[in-house]
């Protein structure tokens, strides 16, 4: 996928506003950006997967592995992303300072906590809002989650930015697909496109010498709709070749994953594949043996399949959870949850390839070097994403930035 | 079981460590054991002791959480999750020899009755059979499934010899047991016990519990399975005790046993009494319990809470002493009147 012109990008509500404050640079920078995160819920152990301690009284049974970048590695769970680390990059000094699973996925998905009369949009609302298109026929935000545990206390959020920008939704596993954008069988297809034609015929005669706003909305609205309706066979994955279901694999995350890709290589800005469920409180390396390996080939899959159709470059990948596991194992060989030393990673477009940031002490127990909490991270995301984090959005007169003053970016891990 | 069979074991003493003790074995006519460690070491303690001192055994010989611990004629034989066996020379406790036995995580060590024989388990879902002086590959058990109905990777945790040596049970993650006669090392009978296994579909979509241990009978005839029930949050191990007799020749389930509410967890290890009079089996969830079967009437005779959670344990030869090895802790139990 090749870069937008100029002229594309006059069709695009965020590159309208980054134009107005004069961003021309960072508008191109950001034109065809999409993002894919995904939520690893529960919180994932970061010992587990991208800041092992083999060896230490704290790091489990599981070896620690080279990968292509020298001198870092990896859970040796996670064979295929060692050999792709040099398209990624690690944050192993996330310190977010709350241990809940509604205030952990809250501050990560926000950057920030709410104020009691302020909700701040999530990071899918956000990149909706500057990535999607007015004039687009697809979702500019979808967000699987299939598991019911923690789905409630990871809701999506489009907080003040409102629902034109909110997610839509994918709870049923059993049938993945946009929710009502089916015509009613009682229409024919011949009686839905003429109703369309004659609403547009209708409404072009009455914008004749009218130059009001609403009415433009009005039309956008429609044809929206209207491209929802045929959005259907981005959920279907049986065109997909074998080779290419294979490289994902046949669990359900994957199928979600390649899905993600059909809709982000359909336009689609931001798509959430929420993977749950991570909370190992017990039998923790049984858990991770599980869901680690998944997690490599899936996240190893998307890597190659964006890369093989030339989208890597303008595609972020994130993993991250609402926190991350106790250095310490309980007597179920569990860890519980721990928000003051973890990791997340970043993939693909934006970010320094092969990256390491940050530091945890030999026990993983805290962060010696280049503490960051959420708000950082979230500011990251925006900025691999193309998009200026010191940007405001106006609620009346009162402008809100997109990151809480004083927070700053990782420029040590952006391009 | 008759009322003079008493199952009257209580803590005498138990060790504080830091670190988590998964395996053990003890030397004939002693409390003197070898222990394996989570932090890669192979120890020796006299448990008889109220005051041991436990002496790291010499040489690298792990990486990993030390996971099976066996005891031949001459040497100390230990399996650990760095997919390795090694062996140790009982008189110096030196290492003696290492070398690579599975391709994936360790999960036990059993010696055969005789002492010939060294079977050791992985998650490369191969039992493999080896000569316990020579190190020498004497077979590869494949049989087990490598994935999960769900095309989740599965786990083969647990071994055990037959007393008279003749069979040898291995046991998986989705409860599948294969009996394998030791002449012809082919499977004998197949055994299915899935009620020790979870595999949540909705709320949290992975797996947790599986087939921790095997026990034969006495007479060979019964072989009891050990694990835990069906959980409902898969977060904990939050589910009551489970274990299941099986006639396996006729491929036959004999009985469940739950253990009380009280008594949640994994069975980690079972032995039974040198005359079949009880079954005893260890285990825990973030706590510790031993319970008591009585094999006869197929009935939980007595439950009692363990200072930890109990990984392994060691019986000893007039069964009135019981060392166990688990969660930050060693802890010696004796029989009361």
């Amino acid at each position: 996928m090749g870069t937008m012109g100029a002229v594309g990008l006059l069709g695009t509500s965020g590159a309208v506003n980054a134009l107005a404050e004069g961003g021309l640079n960072r508008a191109l920078k950001s034109s065809n950006k999409r993002v894919i995160l995904l939520w690893l819920a529960g919180g994932a152990s970061q010992l587990e997967t991208w800041d092992p301690k083999p060896g230490a009284p704290t790091g489990g049974p599981f070896a620690a592995i080279p990968t292509d970048v020298p001198g870092t590695h990896i859970s040796e769970l996670m064979p295929r992303m060692a050999k792709r680390m040099n398209h990624s990059c690690l944050v192993r000094s996330l310190n977010t300072r709350d241990g809940g699973h509604g205030g952990g996925a809250q501050l990560m998905m926000r950057g920030r906590k709410d104020e009691p009369n302020l909700k701040y949009p999530d990071l899918g609302a956000v990149l909706a809002k500057e990535l999607g298109r007015m004039d687009s026929q697809v979702p500019d935000y979808v967000n699987f989650y299939t598991s019911t545990e923690g789905r409630g206390s990871a809701k999506v959020s489009p907080g003040f930015l409102g629902a034109r920008f909110g997610a839509i939704n994918l709870h049923d596993g059993a049938k993945l697909t946009l929710p009502d954008i089916r015509k009613l069988e009682s229409i024919t297809q011949g009686d839905h496109e003429a109703r369309a034609n004659l609403r547009e015929f209708l409404s072009r005669r009455f914008e004749q010498g009218r130059e009001l706003a609403s009415l433009k909305s009005h039309a956008a609205a429609y044809a929206r709709v209207h491209g929802l309706m045929s959005c259907e066979k981005l959920f279907d994955v049986s065109g997909e070749s074998q080779s290419v279901k294979d490289l994902y694999g046949p669990t359900q995350f994957a199928q979600q994953a390649m899905m993600a890709r059909r809709m982000i290589e359909a336009g689609v800005p931001f798509v959430r594949v929420s993977r749950a469920w991570w909370d190992s409180h017990g039998q923790n390396f049984e858990t991770h043996q599980e869901l680690v390996p998944e997690l490599d080939r899936v996240l190893a899959a998307l890597i190659d399949d964006l890369k093989q159709r030339g989208m890597l470059e303008d595609v972020l990948i994130v993993t991250m959870a609402e926190f991350g596991r106790t250095p310490k194992i309980n007597g179920s060989l569990g860890r519980d949850h721990f928000a003051t030393a973890w990791s997340a990673s970043l993939h693909g477009s934006g970010i320094k390839s092969g990256a390491v940031f940050g530091k945890t002490d030999a026990k993983g127990e805290r962060v010696v070097e280049d503490e960051i909490g959420a708000g950082e991270f979230f500011a990251t995301i925006l900025e691999a994403a193309g998009i200026d984090h010191r940007k405001e959005y106006h609620l009346g007169s009162r402008p809100i930035p997109l990151v809480n003053p004083g927070i700053k970016p990782i420029t040590k891990v952006l391009a | 079981m008759p009322d003079n069979d008493n199952t009257n074991f209580k803590v005498k003493k138990d060790h504080g460590r830091g670190d988590i003790c998964f395996s053990v074995a003890r030397v004939p006519d002693s409390g003197r054991c070898y222990f394996g460690s989570s932090d890669g070491g192979v120890y020796d303690i006299d448990l008889a002791s109220d005051k041991p001192g436990a002496k790291r055994c010499e040489g690298d010989g792990h990486s990993s959480y030390v996971t099976g611990t066996a005891l031949t004629a001459k040497h100390i034989v230990t399996g650990a999750w760095d997919r390795h066996l090694a062996w140790w020379d009982r008189e110096t406790g030196k290492l003696i020899r290492r070398q690579q036995a599975h391709t994936k995580w360790l999960r036990g060590v059993e010696a055969s009755p005789d002492g010939k024989l060294i079977a050791s388990v992985a998650d490369d879902m191969v039992c493999r059979v080896w000569n316990a002086e020579t190190g020498k590959l004497v077979k590869e058990l494949a049989g087990h499934k490598t994935k999960t109905p769900t095309d989740y990777p599965s786990m083969l945790f647990c071994a055990c010899f037959s007393p008279d040596g003749k069979l040898l049970a291995t046991g998986d993650k989705v409860g599948h047991v294969i009996i394998w006669d030791t002449k012809s090392w082919k499977p004998v009978k197949a055994l299915d016990a899935p009620g020790h296994y979870t595999w949540d579909p909705k709320q949290r979509r992975h797996s947790i519990g599986g087939l921790r241990s095997l026990r034969f009978s006495p007479d060979g005839k019964t072989l009891f399975t050990g694990g835990i029930g069906k959980i409902g949050n898969i977060d904990h191990l939050g589910a009551p005790t489970r274990l299941e007799a099986f006639d396996w020749a006729q491929g036959k389930s004999l009985k469940v046993l739950n253990g009380s509410d009280k008594f949640k967890g994994l069975v980690e290890h079972m032995i039974f009494h040198p005359e079949g009079k009880w079954l005893v089996a260890g285990g825990g969830d973030h706590g510790g319990w031993l319970i008591f079967v009585d094999p006869m009437a197929m009935k939980i005779v007595r439950e009692v809470k363990a200072p930890m959670h109990i990984h392994e344990f060691a019986l000893n030869e007039t069964a009135d002493t019981l060392y166990a090895v688990g969660h930050n802790k060693l802890a010696r139990w004796e029989l009361e009147p």
